[in-house]
């Protein structure tokens, strides 16, 4: 048989695992003995299972393969040699424009007095994996040798979720292919007791692996952050770092993000750039930001949109008299199918759809999809019962359609608060996706009660309008306060939202008013009806801006990037001038 | 699994299926490193890795070696040999004998017209030291021209004449082994961790170990500065006024080695004088350091039980280069630190082979140190390679700082560029742009087809790289070590071995010569040559096997000896190869002759290498997982004078000084000066568009690190696609 990876003749100590076995409990009080976690847990696993690494059946050699394994960073000893990233690159194969394992830096402080931190980052097998919980297909799993955690690009369909919720950004999803791909912890190497690829070919003695918890030689701390990692409670990350040298108060990072980190009691806090600085471009002008807004994200914009129209008008056209059933059956469908339709075209693998529903255990995303196809399925049903005239039927499939959906648009809820993105993770969530629901619900019930010519009954939808503007708007109102106290990513991005995009910004806010005037007048009385239409058309267009700044501008609690790479602003400028056709420049020139 | 699903996926991760792991030496840079290369059943090298038993890097590779291996088929490598009578008419293909018999008949043409000096040679520090034998055989021995030279005059030609100056002979006497000795380490004008990355890797290993000062004198904060107990900021091009203040601190102190100075030493006596002049306070005016520092660091140098100074092209790319290394030698030689444990002046070199192309190559005289002004040695070679010593001319021809001007003189109407790319690393551009114009004929011998040079050559001649060939490289520690042939050359490309014996055939000479067919004979060759050198570039002792047996070999190994390693350290018994044994202690003055910045022109312009770039991007420019972390120029501006014109991070400007301009995007960062841009040297039409490149009086190297330039700011459309056109990788 075959070895699971061939050692050198002579292989040198640095790159042999260390034989320290460790504590039995990790800082968050999880054993670090998986066997016995599992146990713990009431399904227990047994040792000696294969990995089944490339089909092959063997069994590692090394006695501590069932301990939660981690990396181990010593940020003082970093020179930035990139010599990790191409060890990870040539052993695993990845081609220019992605990285399993990425060097990125902060620096700060005023010369010849400065310094730079580097900051080497791939994945963290966290201890509690939100890629894992986050993604549809279930492509991830936790292994109970070594703790790794593996993801099969095979099964994987291209929706990014995991890529969103991990805080490091770890999960590479690649343009090309379609699909995620991400660190394997090198446990082909594990298994014959060697430091993964990366660790091994460290030039500056700044990373190592072993058994989580455990101090290398020569080491003294086991630190749980650094300035510019996220806040480990998020996911229990297995890392940890010795960082000792005094840091300037404030770093600042060469990409793009327009954060900062400066020094508070206890670390270092992220937060917006300072106003004037000239490492970012065009900082503190107010622009329209209309390039940026066209993205990849509109699918997700039409997606969300037409989901929450769909479900917004069923629930509505239940609740308000005179809704004909057969052309409200048949409008929900066709709304949730093109929603639907638009979330398959942002997969990275379209034809692979029906793997979104793999992990309803865990994912958020495969129940808001399940929820969303029942509700179509559902509707779709009783409107067929409508044309049979099975009007039982169709009443209660309606009824159910309309718990489905609202079960959809929980989950789609869940999807976004994502503590790895803080301008997501508020409950403003809520508010503007039952604010666009009934926002285009109530326009919908209007627009059937106008087309199959029964008593139009404004009145009541203007008031669902303005209740849907209206909650919206306090919603907008508070999330914005709550970024600027929450400061870090989610001020960055507000900030962002309020100069780059500054013009859009008002104008949102503008057509927000005007439409709530509208509504309220229609609902009061006080105004012609016409003027119900006039609500509904800029209160759309808000929705619609909202939305697309929603996906844009969020920015992740992720690992700094470099002046090149990890650096959208030069990604950018690479599509935009032509040097990304070259292939060897690592930006895929179709965007991503 | 732990969690996740319920049945057990499949794992897949890459495999290497390989059949046979193949020796060999990296070919980027003057470390040294062994490395494996692994082939699989179909004879492709798909993997490659550190050699675990080779002393030199212990089985670490840094970037540029860990991903070598994908060079044998990246994009633009040449795979048939070209021709064309006009410069400005397209290629077109040809066989390998035509192309043979061109460029003799074109070689003799030039010559023929113009007189044998007519035609000029410019090769490399990047061949197998068998093909630089060879070479040299042939320049010397067949073509008879006396204008032959290497691009190791960019890098290393400074080291080569300050070593000799000061010690009688070339060849750097330390070892990497001398970190894990000494007491106190000073760096001058090197990044090493960018440079030399396993050299930095084996100081940080003897760190590991037990704590010593490290002193970097840089005018910006690299890593290695940042992470130094001591960073010199220094003034560029001042540090010889640095090394006379600690000097003059040292003597007045009473701080040096005395018993050294009597034993092995002369020129005390000079020396003192001058620096009695150079008191710290002084100093620091010109240099940039503070007077208590310079005492501090000069007392903690000269205090140590055991100090070495390492440098690199901070020194050597300078007016005053090889003064610098003299200064460095006369620190070290004041202080006892010559031929100790920890203590020595050691250069590290720039290109894998620049040492085996200063041994052995004849571009500065003949094989094995020989010279060419010495009777006895042209006698001795004459005789060897079976020609008339009358063939031979009695000194040393231009180096290729100085062919470039006579060919715009018009002096020199032919060259042959072998493995060196001058549209990219010469200064003044410009210059070189129009020198190349005026060529009657031009051979561009290259891995790659898509080098600029071609642009002006008559002639292409696709060369095999690396691995596809087979020799020997002489690292910075004087250790010959192996590449053995690994895979077939690419297409119709061949050894540079092959080309020149080839080429050999069809000169007058070669009929009374013989040239070896093989390398290892060539090898063999040089074996028997270095016996009667003299000095101690002694490899008669060597062979391939024993090479490969103890994955390296430092010279002097002489016939008999059994060591593991060969000899670590030169003149540890305190004699050098002068006339009379001992080391000279050269006074070295101040000399000041760089453009600075003025009101015009206002921020100095600094120049350097990445970690994931070797010299003209030809090679890691075309491997993506490389290239990708400095796709394209930069410069690092200090954000503070960002700010001054109003220039934002990743904008497109343009450099502008006496000799052209450049665009490069901005990068702001505080490690410059508010006064100076760092731009890495690495990219086709960028920083050498702008440089001036004086040069040293005594190696001809020229000075690339000082010069003068202003920044404009630039619309960003255009800058954008000017930079784009101006690289094709």
């Amino acid at each position: 048989m075959a070895e699971l990876w061939e050692r050198r003749p002579a292989e040198p100590d640095y790159a042999k695992l260390s034989q320290n076995a460790g504590p039995a409990e990790n800082r968050y009080g999880q054993l670090i003995d998986l066997i016995d976690l599992t146990e713990a847990q009431g399904q227990a696993l047994p040792k000696n299972r294969p990995l089944g690494i490339n089909d092959n059946p063997s069994v590692g050699c090394n006695p501590l393969r069932n301990k939660q394994h981690g990396f181990y960073f010593n940020a003082d000893n970093c020179i930035g040699c990139h010599a990790c990233e191409a060890a990870c690159a040539e052993k695993n194969e990845t081609p220019a424009h992605l990285a399993f394992r990425s060097v990125g830096y902060v620096e700060g402080g005023s010369y010849p007095d400065y310094q730079r931190l580097n900051i080497s980052m791939a994945c963290n097998h966290c201890d509690d994996p939100v890629c894992l919980k986050g993604c549809p297909t279930a492509a991830y799993t936790k292994h109970a040798e070594y703790g790794a955690v593996l993801q099969d690009p095979d099964t994987c369909f291209g929706c990014g979720y995991c890529t969103w919720v991990c805080p490091y950004n770890a999960p590479q999803l690649d343009p090309v292919e379609g699909q995620v791909s991400k660190c394997n912890m090198c446990v082909d190497r594990l298994e014959v007791g060697l430091k993964p690829a990366c660790v091994s070919a460290c030039v500056g003695n700044a990373l190592d692996f072993g058994v989580i918890e455990t101090v290398p030689e020569g080491r003294q701390d086991a630190d749980a952050t650094i300035p510019g990692f996220p806040d480990p409670r998020i996911t229990q990350p297995n890392i940890r770092f010795q960082q000792r040298k005094r840091l300037p108060d404030v770093l600042t990072r060469p990409d793009s993000q327009p954060l900062e980190y400066r020094r508070e009691e206890g670390g270092y806090r992220s937060g917006p750039v300072s106003a004037g600085d000239p490492r970012v471009s065009g900082s503190g002008t107010r622009g329209w930001g209309l390039g940026r807004l066209n993205s990849r994200e509109n699918a997700l914009v039409a997606f969300t949109l037409l989901a929450q129209a769909g479900v917004g008008l069923l629930a509505l056209g239940l609740f308000v008299d005179g809704v004909p059933l057969g052309p409200l059956l048949f409008a929900v469908p066709a709304l949730l199918g093109a929603g639907l339709l638009a979330s398959t075209t942002h997969l990275g693998k379209p034809l692979r759809f029906y793997r979104g529903f793999n992990n309803l255990r865990h994912s958020p995303v495969a129940r808001e999809g399940a929820g969303l196809a029942a509700c179509l399925a559902l509707a779709g049903s009783g409107w067929l019962a409508t044309l049979a005239d099975w009007s039982t039927l169709a009443a209660a499939a309606s009824a159910l359609a309309g718990a489905a959906g609202i079960v959809g648009l929980y989950y789609m809820v869940r999807c976004y608060l994502i503590p790895a993105r803080p301008f997501w993770n508020h409950w403003q969530v809520v508010t503007a996706f039952a604010g666009a629901a009934l926002v285009f619900g109530a326009a919908g019930v209007a627009g059937l009660q106008l087309a199959f010519a029964v008593d139009v009954a404004l009145h009541p939808l203007a008031w669902c309008l303005l209740i849907g503007i209206g909650v919206d708007g306090i919603g907008l109102g508070f999330h914005r306060r709550a970024m600027w106290r929450i400061g870090g990513e989610g001020a960055a991005a507000q900030r962002e939202l309020e100069t780059a995009f500054g013009r859009s910004y008002w104008l949102r806010n503008a057509l927000l008013l005007a439409s709530a005037n509208c509504a309220l007048g229609v609902a009061l009385g006080v105004v012609d009806s016409a003027w119900f239409w006039g609500g509904c058309a800029m209160a759309g267009v808000a929705a619609a801006l909202s939305r697309a700044f929603f996906y844009v501008l969020v920015i992740p609690t992720t690992m700094p990037g470099a002046f090149f790479w990890r650096n959208s602003a030069f990604a950018d400028q690479a599509r935009q001038t032509g040097l990304a056709n070259l292939p060897q420049v690592g930006v895929h020139p179709g965007g991503h | 699994m732990l969690f996740g699903r319920r049945d057990q996926k499949p794992i897949a991760i890459p495999a290497k299926p390989v059949v046979e792991w193949k020796y060999a030496t990296c070919n980027y840079c003057s470390v040294g490193c062994s490395i494996e290369l692994g082939v699989d059943a179909a004879g492709k090298v798909i993997t490659s890795r550190g050699h675990g038993e080779a002393d030199v890097n212990r089985g670490k590779l840094c970037i540029k070696g860990l991903l070598e291996h994908e060079l044998f088929d990246s994009p633009g490598r040449g795979t048939r040999p070209l021709l064309r009578e006009d410069t400005r008419t397209a290629y077109r293909p040809v066989d390998w004998d035509h192309a043979l018999d061109h460029a003799a008949e074109g070689i003799q043409s030039v010559q023929d017209r113009h007189g044998a000096d007519a035609f000029a040679v410019v090769s490399t520090g990047q061949l197998m030291t068998e093909e630089f034998y060879t070479l040299g055989k042939l320049v010397r021995g067949c073509i008879g021209t006396n204008n032959y030279d290497g691009n190791t005059t960019l890098c290393m030609a400074s080291a080569v004449s300050g070593y000799k100056r000061s010690f009688g002979a070339d060849g750097p006497p330390g070892c990497y082994d001398d970190f894990e000795h000494t007491e106190c380490l000073l760096a001058f004008g090197s990044n090493l961790p960018e440079q030399h990355p396993i050299i930095f890797w084996r100081l940080k290993e003897a760190l590991e170990k037990r704590r010593f000062p490290v002193i970097v004198v840089d005018p910006r904060v690299t890593m290695f500065a940042q992470w130094a107990d001591f960073h010199l900021p220094i003034t560029p091009g001042t540090d010889t006024v640095l090394v006379n203040a600690m000097l003059h601190v040292i003597f007045a102190e009473d701080l040096a080695d005395r018993d050294y100075l009597d034993a092995h030493t002369n020129g005390c006596v000079e020396l003192e004088a001058l620096v009695r002049e150079s008191d710290p306070s002084k100093a620091a005016q010109i240099c940039g350091i503070d007077e208590d520092t310079i005492r501090t660091v000069a007392r903690l140098y000269a205090q140590a039980p055991a100090a070495m100074s390492i440098w690199t092209m901070g020194i050597n790319q300078s007016t005053h280069g090889s003064d610098g290394v003299v200064n460095i030698n006369n620190l070290n030689l004041v202080t006892g630190n010559i031929g100790r444990p920890g203590g020595t002046s050691l250069s590290i070199t720039g290109q894998c082979n620049a040492m085996g192309t200063r041994e052995w190559s004849s571009c500065s005289g003949l094989p094995g140190y020989r010279l060419l002004e010495n009777d006895a040695h042209r006698e001795e070679i004459a005789q060897h390679w079976g020609i008339e010593a009358s063939f031979l001319p009695r000194g040393i021809g231009l180096k290729q700082t100085d062919i470039f001007p006579a060919i715009e003189a018009g002096e020199i109407r032919g060259l042959w560029l072998i493995a060196t790319n001058p549209l990219t690393s010469m200064a003044h551009q410009a210059r070189i742009r129009r020198a190349m114009e005026k060529l009657e004929f031009c051979i561009v011998q290259d891995v790659y087809e898509d080098v600029e040079t071609t642009a002006y050559a008559n002639l292409y001649l696709p060369a095999a790289v690396w691995a596809e060939k087979s020799g020997c490289h002489t690292n910075t520690e004087r250790r010959v070590n192996l590449t053995r042939n690994a895979v077939e050359p690419y297409a119709q490309s061949k050894p540079d071995f092959w080309i020149f014996t080839e080429l050999a055939k069809r000169f007058a000479n070669a009929s009374t010569m013989n040239f070896a067919v093989e390398p290892e004979a060539a090898f063999n060759e040089m074996v028997k040559l270095s016996k009667g050198a003299g000095g101690a570039l002694d490899i008669s002792g060597m062979s391939w096997d024993k090479i490969e047996a103890a994955r390296g070999l430092q010279w002097p190994y002489p016939e008999g000896t059994n060591a593991d390693t060969g000899t670590p350290r030169l003149y540890c018994d305190g004699q050098f190869p002068t006339a009379d044994g001992r080391a000279r202690l050269i006074p070295v003055r101040f000399v000041d002759n760089n453009e600075t910045p003025c009101a015009d022109y206002p921020f100095w312009l600094n120049s350097g290498r990445v970690v994931e770039h070797f010299h003209t991007r030809t090679r890691t420019g075309k491997l993506g997982n490389a290239n990708k972390f400095s796709p394209t120029p930069y410069m690092e501006l200090n954000p503070d004078a960002a700010r001054d014109l109003g220039i934002a991070q990743g904008e497109f400007v343009r450099l502008v000084s006496r000799r052209g301009d450049a665009v490069v995007l901005a990068q702001l960062t505080h490690r410059v000066p508010r006064n100076m841009l760092f731009v890495p040297f690495h990219y086709h039409d960028c920083v050498n568009r702008l440089t001036l490149g004086l040069l040293d009086p005594y190696s001809r190297q020229p000075a690339f690190k000082q010069c003068a330039v202003r920044i404009e700011k630039t619309e960003q459309v255009e800058a954008g696609r000017l930079n784009v056109a101006r690289r094709a990788y």
